[in-house]
């Protein structure tokens, strides 16, 4: 016999256990959901910073160039240096980090490019066809080097700088989209849980309401009944538990009040 | 009614198909701990929860009335179909609300439509799972608790004798009892044998025993995206074949005859029916198909016309070509075919071979009576003389067959597919076959269908796997006396 207290234990438990399970649930999901979302953020914050610190880098050392080779200006020559050294352990820290290095070749070659070309000015200015450096450095030639050579290559730079950019924010989306599932994940067990729940808490209503609300409710008016009209204490109980004990001990009393009254 | 009866025995059912869940589960762990072992195992849980509740309030009874047996058995088939999601919807994929529930409906109505463009993306233990509705289907969700379960006592007839129709019952010279026994050892004999069979044929064992759970089932879910065509072999066509031609026929004149008994299918005037209508089907169709120059030899047009005619008839659906691309008389075939189905008692859905017959034979009657109006007319199958009530509840349910049929056509153009998609779409999903013509080929699927579309040819399988009343019947138990 389950007694009626072990029957509604067991349906609260039930209803506990669920609530626990789809908390846990949610709680394990969302925190890998909220752990993947930081790291999709801090992935893409350190792209844009890294991309911002090269094209800074870039424009610093074109600027430099420019006074150099326009205006002739010498004391550019060190800042020209450090833009460049500062471009390439940019280049170096992206490439450490970046998890997909392939988006990074096209930029490695263009400053591996600006290098040789930087170096090749610095130490020699402007050189002609055959490599030869020009003794004398006119203006206009500094301004065609700077047109015809370096420019070329600092568009280059830039745009791959900008591909880079691009590039590692699009290497983003599997990620989202497994953060998309993940979420989905997050919901639907604790949804089916919650379908479950709400099942489980009808069923104990309806299991309560019949098996211990109604007997009670008519071992009342049938004692009721009795105690007014000496209507004969007949109730039905339907499962073999405290109810019925409570039944029987009723039935009982009234018997042993009828032989006392007799 | 007492509800709370009939809740306790839907309770058994879920813990049923827990326990297949968690086979599944089984699977999924065995074979490296797939995604699918998680969602299975989440929704074993779930299920046993409230499998177990009713049972922990609700004590055994010695009697159901058949009232409450029916409600158990309807409300048995709609919570499976409804707990059967859960594994999907938590996996997730392309699983949406609507399309779990279509996959979950087809899998235990044994229809077989699918709403996945790419099955072969699901790891093994939702493949298991997915099988493991369909064959628990096949057979009917009440009717295999029944026999796995031995503590029902007199239970047991009540609910069995809802489950199975009156046209099945008719071949058993046996207690109900011992009838759901045979129908066990017939489906899980059968199920063995193709396994061997198809692994023999050159399958691997897990898709051997997939395809045949599919095949007894006469549900034609497949592991590959392009169905048996995938293995592209005539072994594996002929051994599904055959299996799919057996499980249409009614399991208690497979009994007999494997047991030697005198009532055996070759005696039987239905199966000879059956197996007569599938073999001029397949010939009429290979000579269409080779006239026609699809085919190079009248040998492969044999082939793929027999295996397509004999997965549609017997409610199948499995595909070896794409029949759209037939001759339209080949079309028209299949689709009698489809209309037709295979025998009452086997697994298979649809008007079947008996009401076809008998409604032949009314016909008959009906000419006769006409020349001779005093004759007293008697219509006879197998041998034996067919009462009145028997004769119009044929021809009722045929007529309401084909008024849902009618029904779910004009769903199918409201939500703007053509005549020929909506029409043989309803067919096959009242049929319980699957695939139709048009955008749900047989080498189509229902992914890219309206949402309105899904939910009424789900709703059409139910109505044809519960014999259409069945499920209607359900809304107005209230005026049941």
């Amino acid at each position: 016999m389950i007694g009626m207290r072990k029957r509604v234990t067991v349906g609260f438990l039930s209803i506990v256990c669920l609530l626990f399970f789809s908390g846990m649930v949610s709680l394990v999901e969302l925190s890998r959901l909220s752990r993947d979302t930081g790291e999709i953020l801090s992935a893409n914050k350190r792209n844009i910073e890294l991309a911002k610190e090269m094209l800074d880098a870039a424009h610093e050392q074109n600027v430099a160039l420019i006074h150099l080779s326009v205006f002739g200006d010498k004391s550019y020559d060190s800042l020209c240096r450090v833009s460049m050294a500062r471009l390439e352990n940019t280049l170096l820290v992206a490439q450490t980090e970046a998890v997909d290095k392939s988006f990074l070749d096209s930029l490695a070659f263009v400053t591996t490019e600006l290098r040789l070309l930087t170096d090749n000015y610095l130490a020699f200015g402007v050189a002609d066809n055959t490599g030869r450096a020009l003794a004398v450095q006119s203006d206009s030639l500094a301004g065609k080097w700077y047109n015809n050579d370096y420019e070329r290559l600092y568009v280059h730079l830039t745009a791959a700088i900008k591909n880079y950019m691009t590039s590692s924010q699009s290497s983003l989306a599997p990620r989202t989209e497994q953060m998309k599932k993940n979420a989905y994940r997050a919901v639907m067990p604790v949804l089916i849980s919650l379908v479950v729940m709400i099942a489980i808490v009808l069923m104990l209503f309806y299991f309560m309401s019949i098996y211990c609300v109604k007997p009670l409710l008519r071992m009342n008016k049938g004692l009721g009944d009795y105690l007014a009209f000496r209507v004969p204490f007949v109730v039905k109980a339907d499962l073999k538990d405290e109810v019925l004990e409570l039944k029987e001990k009723i039935e009982t009393l009234i018997t042993i009040s009828k032989q006392t009254k007799a | 009614m007492r509800v709370d009866v009939v809740l306790r025995y839907i309770g058994v059912v879920m813990l049923f198909l827990a326990l297949f869940m968690l086979l599944s589960a089984g699977i999924s762990y065995v074979s490296g701990m797939d995604s699918a072992f998680y969602p299975l195992l989440l929704s074993a849980l779930l299920v046993t929860l409230l499998g177990v509740f009713p049972l922990i309030f609700v004590e055994k009874t010695e009697q159901i009335t058949n009232k409450e047996g029916f409600c158990v058995v309807v409300g048995s088939w709609l919570v499976a179909c409804v707990v059967g999601m859960f594994p999907y919807l938590i996996w997730g994929g392309e699983f949406t609300l609507v399309n779990a529930w279509f996959e979950s409906v087809s899998g235990f109505t044994t229809t077989g439509s699918t709403i996945l463009t790419d099955v072969e993306a699901l790891p093994r233990g939702m493949l298991f799972w997915r099988m493991s509705t369909t064959w628990i289907g096949g057979i009917g969700v009440v009717m295999f608790a029944l026999v796995v379960l031995p503590s029902l006592g007199r239970n047991k007839l009540t609910l069995s004798s809802v489950e199975l129709s009156t046209l099945a019952k008719d071949n058993y010279r046996y207690r109900a009892q011992i009838i759901v026994q045979i129908l066990l050892v017939v489906y899980v004999g059968l199920t063995l044998l193709s396994t061997v069979m198809l692994k023999i044929a050159g399958m691997n064992w897990f898709d051997s025993l997939c395809h045949a759970m599919s095949a007894c089932a006469t549900s034609g879910f497949s592991n590959k995206n392009a169905s048996i065509a995938f293995y592209n072999s005539p072994a594996i066509d002929w051994v599904l074949i055959f299996t799919m031609a057996m499980a249409g026929v009614h399991f208690g004149l497979i009994y007999s005859t494997v047991t030697g008994k005198r009532n055996n299918m070759f005696r039987s005037e239905i199966t000879r029916w059956y197996f007569g209508i599938l073999l001029a089907g397949a010939v009429l169709i290979a000579i269409s198909l080779y006239a026609a120059e699809i085919y190079p030899t009248l040998g492969v047009a044999f082939r793929y016309a027999t295996f397509q005619f004999v997965s549609l008839v017997s409610t199948s659906g499995y595909a070896t070509a794409d029949s759209n691309l037939w001759t339209s008389f080949a079309m028209i075939l299949m689709i009698f075919g489809t209309l037709m189905c295979a025998c009452a008692g086997s697994t298979a859905g649809g008007i079947k071979t008996n009401r076809l017959v008998l409604s032949l034979k009314m016909m008959r009657a009906r000419l006769r009576q006409q020349q001779h109006p005093n004759a007293i007319i008697r219509i006879k199958l197998d041998g034996v003389i067919q009462d009145n009530e028997a004769l119009h509840g044929v021809m009722v349910f045929i007529v309401a067959y084909l008024m849902l049929i009618l029904l779910g056509t004009i769903v199918g153009t409201i939500t703007g597919l053509d005549l020929l998609t909506s029409f043989s779409g309803a067919v096959a999903s009242i049929g319980n076959v699957g695939p139709g013509f048009g955008q749900v080929g047989s080498m189509d699927n229902y992914s890219a269908l309206p949402t309105m579309y899904k939910i009424s040819n789900s709703s059409l399988m139910l109505l044809g796997r519960l014999e259409i009343f069945g499920l209607i019947q359900l809304f107005f138990i209230k005026w049941w006396r």
